[in-house]
């Protein structure tokens, strides 16, 4: 019986090891430093034109949204050295990080067509190049998304018809990207400035793009609208998971479950909740 | 051998969670690689996921003292390939940003001080980072799933072998 009990004890920690090496959890945030100064760093959504101006699906429909709520939590700045590269994995080795840990639900339509990006929260950061960003996407946890993770509300049209939907999405998910790609740089704070990093969102991933040709990348791993027209109740798409997974085809649903949203500009961000 | 029957077959059961390990390996989404390699300049090639070539991409290349303003743009060629000669007084990390219907990536090249000579850039290859490497351990895994994953292969030889020994 001792002899089983050694055994037993062995095996349960040799388990907890290998256990213990799957998490990527974000170590705690050093204090910031004041040799350097401090300046304000912002972070910001945004579902970038697709979602300000509308688009059209890879299956032909004019899609405009009257609102795209999301929750990002525990959104972090690290300044990484070495800088950090998304596909390789891991999370970034930073001595300055800082964090602006409260969720807050935000409205990715909000504004005009020209608007800029929406505004989550801002912090007093150490002076620094701030090239890489993790966020969390939770559940609202009241207001009018309450509940879900994405919210989606708008108008779809295509030929003759016209369907306003509703499409609340589930599932929360954890994401680490390395520096922002685009057009500008971010990141890049100076002692008594204000500087910005950005969780960029591209729904044409899960909509696809009519603009791009039908066997393009984009379009392939898409679904479009049409799966989402079909479940119609009363010339409305109301749906939220449970309809989703029971009313799309298998493929259609893995497809949405598995979507990979989240970006900085263009440059890709690791998923660290499938980790 | 007392107990010898009761380590049989239990304690090699750990090396079953090894495809978990290998499963928590990064995720990565679709999107774009960039690969370079050293010469007497640096050439990249930008590819999307799929291997097709980020034909006509731009490249925009910021030297590690300005970090905002491009010190170069131009386009990757129907390949994705662009090639460019960092500035040899300006050492540190030159950032390559390649960018193509909605899809970009960053690579860091690390250019050490003082790599041109008379001779040329050759004499500079070695300060250069030949690939990059992964942050946080080999091949992506934090030290702790490495040391985790070595003695989870002892054991299992170790049980492996009690496994034999008890059958004689």
């Amino acid at each position: 019986m001792a002899t089983w009990r050694v055994h037993l004890v062995g095996l349960t920690l040799l388990t907890a090891l290998l256990l213990s090496g799957c998490g990527n959890t974000p170590t705690a945030a050093p204090p910031v430093s004041s040799e350097v100064g401090t300046g304000t760093l912002e972070f910001r959504a945004n579902g970038e034109d697709f979602v300000r101006q509308g688009f059209v699906t890879s299956d032909g429909w004019a899609i405009s949204f009257d609102h795209l709520y999301v929750t990002p939590a525990n959104l972090t700045a690290y300044q990484s050295d070495p800088p950090f590269d998304a596909d390789a994995g891991g999370m970034p080795q930073a001595a300055v990080q800082v964090s602006l840990e409260k969720p807050t639900t935000v409205d990715l339509a909000a504004g005009d067509a020209q608007a800029d990006p929406i505004l989550v929260g801002a912090v007093e950061a150490a002076a620094g190049r701030y090239n890489a960003l993790a966020w969390e996407l939770v559940r609202a946890a009241d207001g009018p998304a309450d509940g879900a993770v994405i919210l989606m509300e708008g108008r779809a049209a295509k030929d003759d018809v016209m369907l306003p939907f509703r499409i609340s999405l589930d599932g929360e998910r954890a994401y680490v990207c390395g520096d922002f790609v685009g057009d500008e740089r971010k990141g890049i704070l100076q002692a008594g400035e204000t500087a910005d990093l950005e969780a960029t969102f591209h729904f044409d991933h899960l909509f696809g793009d009519g603009s791009a040709p039908p066997d393009a990348d984009i379009n392939r791993g898409a679904l479009g609208f049409e799966p989402f027209a079909a479940l119609a109740q009363d010339g409305m798409v109301d749906v939220d998971m449970s309809a989703l997974q029971a009313g799309l085809s298998a493929e259609d649903y893995a497809k949405l479950t598995e979507m990979h949203l989240a970006h900085v500009g263009e440059g890709h961000c690791q998923n660290t909740s499938e980790s | 051998m007392p107990g010898a029957k009761s380590i049989r077959w239990y304690y090699l059961l750990p090396l079953l969670l090894l495809p978990a390990l290998a499963l928590a390996a990064p995720v990565t989404a679709h999107g774009s690689n960039i690969s370079y390699t050293i010469g007497p300049a640096v050439a990249l090639v930008a590819q999307f996921d799929n291997g097709e070539p980020m034909a006509g991409a731009q490249v925009t290349i910021y030297a590690p003292d300005d970090p905002v303003n491009p010190w170069m743009t131009g386009t990757c060629d129907a390949e994705g390939r662009f090639t460019f000669m960092p500035d040899p007084d300006r050492p540190g990390n030159w950032e390559v940003q390649v960018r193509q219907s909605g899809h970009g990536d960053i690579v860091v090249i690390p250019v050490g001080a003082g790599m041109a000579t008379a001779a040329g850039m050759g004499e500079g290859v070695a300060r250069y980072a030949p690939v990059m490497q992964p942050v946080g351990g080999v091949g992506g895994y934090t030290p702790l799933q490495l040391l985790v994953m070595g003695a989870s292969v002892v054991w299992g030889c170790v049980g492996t072998a009690l496994f034999f020994i008890n059958r004689k």
